[in-house]
């Protein structure tokens, strides 16, 4: 081939390519060029945003909680700053502000070009400097945003919650959100964050060299909904006193305790109380100590206080995530499933101490059993609350005096009778219907499911313990030996609240509200009702309900066996100055068993008044030590308020399980 | 001494023609373009890039001057220097604090030094002196060897390798569309073309595969076909270069025109290598388009002095000259436009940058040079 002709091959080449370029062009330009255009103009505007206060909070009374005021903050807009520009403004305006430059860098460069960003909240003082020196910064606004003021401080924290600026995992969640805009990080603040937050306003406007060349018409901002809480400022104040109280009561008596040479392993810092309404499953009350000033998060909380008040487990709402073994405040379950599903006793020839004619038990302090393996830890069972010999005891008489050997036996004749048969699990099913092993359903944030312990779950966890041998093991070495690690002694250690088996404050306080009803379970609330900004409150949607079948004959046995409780019962002592309608009151003790090196859990549980339950109380001191001593003083305290008597001191109540 | 007495020499071999006017014109008014571009795309962000670019433009002008006046045969013998210069500036950029993250400058103070530019003529005058027969008169009797091939490949493979390494795949492509045109034209048979198309079909495609490239650069050529695999990066910089020209539409929205996307600077680069997004916004299809026909007047005018050249080293001097130019318009303006991938290859004459703009003009003054000593008979160099 020629020379000239290989040239003309390639301009012809060359032609092409540029041909294609061209073809491009027309389709990019004139083809959809007109789409392009629309957007392009688009992006030019900027958007100033306006921020709409947060609702506020209120408790059931109409008392104001939580409130928002406007405060004078700082924005810097990027718009409207030369490049030359930018360096002199951030040394200018940071020494103003008192912030630190390399601060200030970070959060110019963070919001990008055309960007705009709060750089903090000022007081009246700085905002009036600002505004005589706008001269030497340009872009700088002072504006209005809103502020949370929390009215009542650390009072009902875990419930009210509080904001933070959104992180990654909220920004996922909802990319619409502003980051520079707090939202709700805990308790109801986060719950019905989307509720409680508005609508932010705001202009478009376009800027040129720092001046606005074009605007459109703004929108104005919208307040966001205010929320009524279920729970009453007062009651509440008097509970979280009163928890606060019992763990104090807690560690006077330890020091006794230690005195009197009892081995004590730590001291007691932590106690949660709960008041539900027994009908509507309303939180009249929920307190958890200790607890936090959620103020702190709109002054400024350190790093340092922070981790000491998270070392403290200040955040933690315990009534709804501290998870212990109910212990014998769940022998109000087993008491009523014995009598609802007819549970049989063991057989006298078998087991010693059974009368199948009276339904009695023998309450001597030990049950003796077959030296078999079904129970897994050895043929004797000695209740080492009641060691001494109470006599023959009915349910009724059991459940008075807390008799771990009647339930025992209630447990072990299901055992017999029904083991590796659909039955097996009866006690347990009837525990899941009432809200055990799962979580209420609460309106708050953190809520922890606990523990229903069957033979599925232990099959479960062996399988888990045997893949994974370097986790922390769940069950002993020796049940992973066993075909089935679930034995007879797992099913005596539930029926009185042990073992395994873990639930929350909240849920004893709602399976003892559905005793106390016939049956009924309703997801628990803490928000009554919802008010649009000029709106009357618009009452919530009631959680979802269920029925659990309980006859009357047993619901009305077992609160008059509660109320023996506190007259003659465990808790006569901490209950004997109760004042007036003291036979309206039903109760139940527990101590629950936490583990080595550990003290005692304290529990309590009341029900009242028993002609028609109104109130479930739940108290939990937390390695409080007996249950009867330390948790029932203070839930006679908080009842006694209740009922409208004068609540006395809390003081220590007589030593029983 | 030597050069200025060649330039007498030239100045009495010439035949009393002048400058190829209209490759110069065409240029000048390039240039013209390309600091109107520049100063419409920086003036609101306080940078003197207009300004700098004024100082490269006449030094380029003059340097092109000054070339054209230069017998581009005496570049035979200079060669293996300018080879070896080229190559230790190569290396030597190495030697530098990358500038994000890129090592492809020589600071000098005034202004940092590219040699990858200047690389792409020497290499394009060593392919040539190799390429043509060295004697005049000569006629090669076989059209291509292999060994020749393989000698090509490794003029162009050491560069490139460094470049590569700066990294720049872009202006490394570059070296591979040269050699690919000039090999054609020296006379390359249609089979040897072949192979050597599909051999370098198989070679990118092993890059790719053996991770011979950083993931940035793999992300620009999936970006053309989704721009969201890196919204925030190179895919914004498609987007918003897409929609700047696209809403230029057919008549632009006029010189320095307010309110537009190249004013507000919502394209990154776009006083470099975005260039075209600001002629697409302002100027408009029909602005595009002429600046398309003024690089195709170019090429054309390269390709006139190759027919017309005084023998075949300047002949495919000006083929590899034309194929540089070609190449950089292709790929810059495609990837503002989205059929290109991001390679960061600039626009001849209207990207900010002194190193491209005065090796631009360097190529174009040795074209020159080609013309003022062309043949008396058109087409007839192939006997030279």
């Amino acid at each position: 081939m020629k020379f000239a002709l290989r040239l003309t091959s390639l301009g012809v080449v060359f032609v092409t390519m540029f041909a294609i370029v061209g073809l491009r062009l027309w389709f990019v330009q004139v083809a959809e060029g007109p789409e392009f255009a629309e957007q392009a103009e688009e992006l030019t505007w900027i958007s100033k945003s306006s921020y709409a206060p947060r609702g506020d909070i209120y408790d059931s009374q109409g008392r104001q909680l939580v409130t928002s005021r406007l405060v004078p903050a700082v924005v810097v807009d990027r718009t409207f700053i030369q490049p030359e520009q930018r360096d002199d403004l951030i040394q200018n305006l940071s020494a103003i502000i008192g912030m630190d430059p390399d601060e200030l860098d970070t959060l110019y460069e963070k919001a990008g070009t055309n960007g705009r960003f709060q750089v903090a909240t000022v007081s009246a003082d700085t905002s009036s400097r600002i505004s005589e020196r706008l001269d030497i910064l340009p872009g700088v606004e002072v504006v209005d945003v809103p502020e949370r003021v929390y009215l009542v401080g650390p009072t009902m924290a875990h419930v009210i919650g509080h904001l933070g600026l959104p992180d990654k995992s909220d920004t996922d969640a909802r990319p619409e959100l502003d980051p520079s805009v707090r939202i709700g990080k805990l308790g109801v603040e986060r719950i019905y964050d989307e509720i409680l937050e508005g609508t932010p306003g705001g202009i478009d406007y376009r800027v040129r060299e720092g001046e606005i060349i074009d605007e459109r018409p703004g929108t104005e901002p919208l307040a966001g909904s205010s929320i009524y809480l279920t729970l009453d400022l007062e009651l509440q104040d008097l509970m979280e006193m009163a928890v606060e109280e019992g763990v104090a009561l807690s560690n006077q008596v330890k020091d006794a305790e230690r005195a009197a040479g009892e081995e004590i392993f730590n001291e007691t810092t932590r106690g949660a109380a709960v008041v539900l309404d027994a009908k509507t499953f309303e939180v009249l009350g929920i307190s958890s100590y200790p607890d936090f000033d959620p103020q702190l998060f709109v002054t400024g909380l350190d790093a340092a206080k922070f981790a000491e008040l998270q070392d403290i487990q200040a955040f933690n709402n315990l009534a709804i995530s501290g998870l212990y073994p109910p212990a014998s405040t769940f022998k109000a379950i087993t008491y009523t499933v014995k009598e609802e599903e007819d549970l049989p006793l063991p057989n006298p020839e078998e087991v010693e101490g059974i009368d199948i004619a009276n339904q009695q038990v023998h309450c001597d302090g030990t049950l003796f059993l077959d030296a078999n393996a079904e129970v897994g830890s050895g043929n004797k069972k000695t209740d080492w609350y009641n060691p001494r010999d109470l006599g023959w005891l009915d349910i009724h008489g059991a459940l008075e005096n807390s008799c771990n050997i009647f339930f025992w036996n209630v447990a072990l004749g299901t055992w017999r009778e029904f083991q590796n048969t659909p039955r097996e699990n009866v006690i347990q099913d009837w525990a899941k219907a009432l809200g055990y092993g799962s979580t209420t359903g609460i309106d708050l944030t953190g809520e922890a499911a606990g523990i229903v312990p069957t033979r599925e779950l232990f099959e479960e966890w062996k399988l888990f313990q045997l893949d994974n041998p370097d986790l922390p093991p769940r069950l002993e070495p020796t049940r992973l030996e066993l075909d089935s690690p679930w034995l007879g002694g797992d099913l005596l250690d539930f029926a009185i609240g042990q073992g395994a088996f873990v639930a929350t404050p909240l849920q004893v306080a709602v399976s003892y509200a559905a005793l106390a009803n016939g049956g009924t379970v309703i997801e628990p609330r803490v928000v009554k009702a919802i008010q649009a900004p000029g709106g009357t409150p618009e009452p919530i949607e009631s959680g979802q309900v269920r029925h659990v079948e309980i006859s009357e004959a047993t619901r009305q046995a077992l609160l008059q066996d509660l109320n023996r409780v506190v007259t003659t019962g465990t808790a006569s002592t901490a209950f004997v100055d109760f004042g007036p309608g003291l036979d309206q009151v039903g109760g139940k003790t527990g101590t629950g068993q936490a583990g080595r090196n550990k003290d005692n859990h304290a529990w309590f549980v009341a029900v009242a008044p028993i002609d028609d339950p109104q109130y479930v109380v739940v108290v939990l001191i937390d390695e409080g030590g007996a249950g009867s001593r330390v948790a029932a003083p203070v839930a006679r305290h908080i009842l006694q308020y209740l009922m409208g008597n004068e609540p006395t001191p809390i003081v220590a109540g007589a030593d029983a399980d | 001494m030597a050069v200025l007495s060649r330039i007498r020499e030239v100045a009495v071999v010439r035949r009393g023609t002048t400058s190829d006017k209209i490759l110069m014109g065409t240029m000048v008014v390039l240039s013209g373009l390309g600091l109107l571009m520049i100063y419409s795309a920086t003036k609101n962000n306080g940078s003197f890039s207009m300004e700098r670019q004024m100082i490269f433009v006449a030094a380029g002008v003059i340097l092109y001057f000054v070339v054209s006046n230069i017998d581009y045969r005496e570049y035979r013998g200079w060669v293996p220097i300018a080879s070896g210069i080229i190559l230790v500036l190569l290396v030597a950029v190495f030697a530098f604090d990358p500038i994000e993250n890129v090592q492809r400058w020589i600071p000098l103070g005034f202004f940092n030094l590219q040699p990858a530019e200047f690389a792409k003529v020497v290499v394009i005058i060593a392919l040539a002196s190799l390429l043509a027969p060295p004697v005049r008169g000569e006629i090669e009797r076989r059209q291509l060897t292999w060994v020749k091939i393989g000698q090509a490949i490794l003029i162009v493979a050491i560069p490139g390798y460094l470049i590569l390494k700066e990294p720049d795949l872009g202006t490394a492509l570059v070296f591979g569309f040269v050699l690919y045109v000039m090999l054609f034209a020296a006379g390359g048979s249609w089979r040897q073309m072949s192979i050597l198309g599909v051999g370098g079909v198989l070679a990118a495609l092993a890059m790719w595969q053996f991770n011979f490239l950083e993931e940035y650069q793999k992300n620009r050529v999936l970006i053309l076909f989704d721009p969201n695999v890196d919204p925030l990066g190179d895919g914004y910089n498609l987007i918003q270069s897409k929609l700047a020209i696209g809403s230029g539409q057919l008549f632009g929205r006029g010189l320095f025109a307010e309110g537009t996307q190249t004013s507000f600077e919502y394209v990154p680069e776009q006083e470099t290598d975005f260039i075209f997004s600001a002629v697409g916004e302002q100027l408009g299809f029909i602005g595009a388009i002429l600046v398309l026909i003024a690089f195709a007047i170019i090429i054309w005018r390269l390709l006139v002095i190759a027919v017309n050249a005084r023998d075949r080293f300047g002949a495919l001097i000006a083929v590899g000259i034309a194929a540089m130019v070609v190449f950089h318009v292709f790929v810059n303006i495609g990837m503002t436009v989205g059929i290109m991938p991001i390679t960061g290859l600039p626009l001849p004459f209207l990207s900010q940058g002194g190193s491209f703009y005065m090796a631009m003009t360097l190529s174009l003054g040795i074209a020159n040079s080609i013309w003022l000593l062309r043949t008396p008979v058109p087409g007839e160099n192939q006997l030279t």
